[in-house]
């Protein structure tokens, strides 16, 4: 009867009282944010005294921010497209092949997610100081798709070990090629896996900030570095408006996903 | 490998095969990104940690000989185990209601869930560091209700990290324990309940024991992500109370000593490894990560 939400009695009360309570600590910090990038205090005063721009026209007009966050777009961009062309690369021969140690080149391709993050972090630091790739955008791109790898193999690996690929044999045995197969056939079949490893990639690779620490150079740096430098100065409203602009983007991937989702199901 | 058209092949009846692409090397352009860029990397910040500034153990010595130095292990310790039990309490109510509730409910909250999973880190601690200020919301809501005379220290402090990373884990621990509650069959519980074990009798001898195996890979998995986390204990930890991964970042940036920063990696990643290898030991290879 615990599992039946209709015979938990008073019970019922305590676990969605709960819920709410839990749901609101998760929402209520991001509503925070949004509304005091709004605010007239610069003291971050709740409720603030008066509503204003003024944050957004700071923002906009420090060309240091819209330089990050350019910087920060080429990155996720270069990143998303190298992690599913390799995902998708990499997958095929993950989920096709036979051969030995499958399961544990695998698990070796999804070590990155797990290990804590400083430490490639440091390592990589290390490394790109020896071959001068510090500070560039190509050092940025490989260590960020070094993160974001994993989560585009996951995907479509997954997605892939869900085809039937007895669909693709019949269209060679029916005359295309086994290439024209896989694109023609297979990968439109995959296609959920293929926008879930893009949007992996892009996430990853836009809200990555403890490699981007080290990465960083005083002429190149990504948005959450510009955000994390500012925020060990003061906690400005400046901060609250690009937050705010990222949790917006945030809001708009998910809708963009939800949207997908459905019309890959009907 | 690519497996080229050979003398042998040719003179036999065996037609000749083109070059062709084993599913192997198919996985060769990634492993070659990793190896160049991950393994190689981390294996060279290791050796450095026994030979900088001269070949030994004299890293590891000062590490783990320094009160300093423990202190700083211990309290990465007493954090995330704090992260891990607070997370636990809470997710595992939510975790259930979110198993049972009619579904209109249980996708609200879902949406807030991920909305809160995919919401830039930073964003969400500096909304933290805003609110647990000194003149922030939650001090001034706590004398508005009379519960407190004057602001409670609640940031730069293991309180701050403690609240700001148990909001990042939360949905770490609901997520994977809402699935092992799915998968609890109810007839066993209503078994349980026609056996006349009343409500605390099923929570706690049948509903409890069965969620135990995810409650368990929930909790070593908020545990492993919480020892490296770095930049949430970093705005809302104090300078009394730092973690590993802060220790081994000023050793590199602030100090310049590879060697001792290479140490203290190693220390976090044997821990790392160790849990993880308990985790694919007793609870199988699901699991998500985190930064």
């Amino acid at each position: 009867m615990l599992l039946n939400f209709d015979r938990l009695g008073w019970w019922k009360l305590v676990l969605i009282g709960i819920t709410l309570l839990t749901a609101a600590f998760l929402l209520l910090p991001i509503l925070f944010i949004a509304a005091l990038s709004f605010g007239s205090s610069q003291w971050l005063i709740f409720p603030p005294p008066g509503w204003t721009l003024q944050w957004y026209r700071e923002l906009f007009a420090d060309p240091r921010w819209l330089e990050s966050a350019w910087t920060s777009f080429q990155i996720a961009i270069i990143v998303t497209v190298l992690s599913v062309l390799l995902g998708l690369v990499t997958s095929f021969g993950l989920t096709r092949g036979r051969f030995l140690f499958r399961e544990t080149l695998k698990a070796l391709f999804l070590t990155p997610m797990i290990l804590p993050v400083v430490v490639l972090a440091v390592a990589l630091y290390a490394f790109f100081l020896q071959i001068g790739l510090n500070g560039t955008l190509t050092g940025f791109v490989i260590s960020h798709l070094v993160l974001a790898l994993p989560f585009s193999i996951l995907s479509i690996t997954s997605a892939l070990e869900g085809f039937d690929k007895s669909i693709e044999d019949a269209a060679v045995l029916c005359g295309a090629s086994p290439f024209e197969a896989k694109i023609r056939v297979t990968l439109p079949a995959i296609s959920h896996g293929i926008f879930s490893a893009a949007i992996f990639s892009f996430l990853t690779s836009w809200d990555e900030v403890v490699v981007a620490i080290f990465m960083a150079s005083p002429t190149l740096q990504t948005l959450p570095v510009k955000v994390w430098a500012t925020l060990r100065q003061d906690l400005t409203p400046v901060v609250a408006a690009a937050s705010t602009l990222l949790i917006l983007l945030t809001v708009l991937l998910m809708v963009l996903v939800a949207v997908v989702r459905k019309g890959l199901k009907s | 490998m690519l497996s080229r058209t050979d003398a042998k092949a040719a003179g036999s009846n065996v037609p000749a095969r083109r070059l062709t692409l084993t599913d192997f090397d198919l996985t060769l352009p990634a492993l070659g990104l990793l190896v160049l860029f991950f393994v190689v990397p981390v294996a060279i910040l290791l050796a450095r940690s026994v030979s900088e500034p001269v070949p030994g153990l004299g890293n590891y010595a000062e590490l783990l000989g320094s009160s300093t130095y423990l202190r700083i292990f211990a309290n990465t310790f007493l954090v995330s185990g704090l992260v891990t039990f607070v997370s636990l309490l809470i997710g595992f109510p939510v975790a259930w209601a979110l198993a049972v509730m009619p579904s209109r409910f249980a996708s609200v909250v879902f949406a807030i869930l991920l909305l809160s999973m995919w919401t830039n880190l930073l964003a969400r601690t500096y909304a933290w560091m805003v609110l647990l200020q000194r003149t922030g919301v939650v001090n001034k809501l706590l004398i508005g209700l009379g519960l407190i005379d004057k602001p409670l220290p609640l940031v730069n402090n293991l309180t701050g990290v403690t609240i700001g990373m148990t909001y990042i884990m939360l949905p770490f621990i609901i997520l994977p324990l809402y699935g092992v509650i799915r998968k609890i069959d109810p007839a066993i519980l209503q078994a349980a309940a026609l056996c006349g074990a009343n409500r605390w009798q099923s929570l706690v001898r049948v509903l409890l024991p069965l969620a135990m195996p995810g409650m368990a890979a929930g909790a070593l998995m908020v545990f492993v992500m919480s020892l490296g986390y770095f930049v949430t204990p970093a705005l809302l930890g104090g300078t009394a109370n730092m973690m590993l991964a802060e220790l081994i970042a000023q050793f590199v940036q602030s100090l310049v000593n590879w060697g001792m920063g290479g140490a203290a990696a190693l220390v976090l990643l044997v821990v790392t490894l160790a849990l993880y290898a308990v985790q694919l030991r007793f609870f199988g290879t699901d699991r998500m990560g985190g930064r």
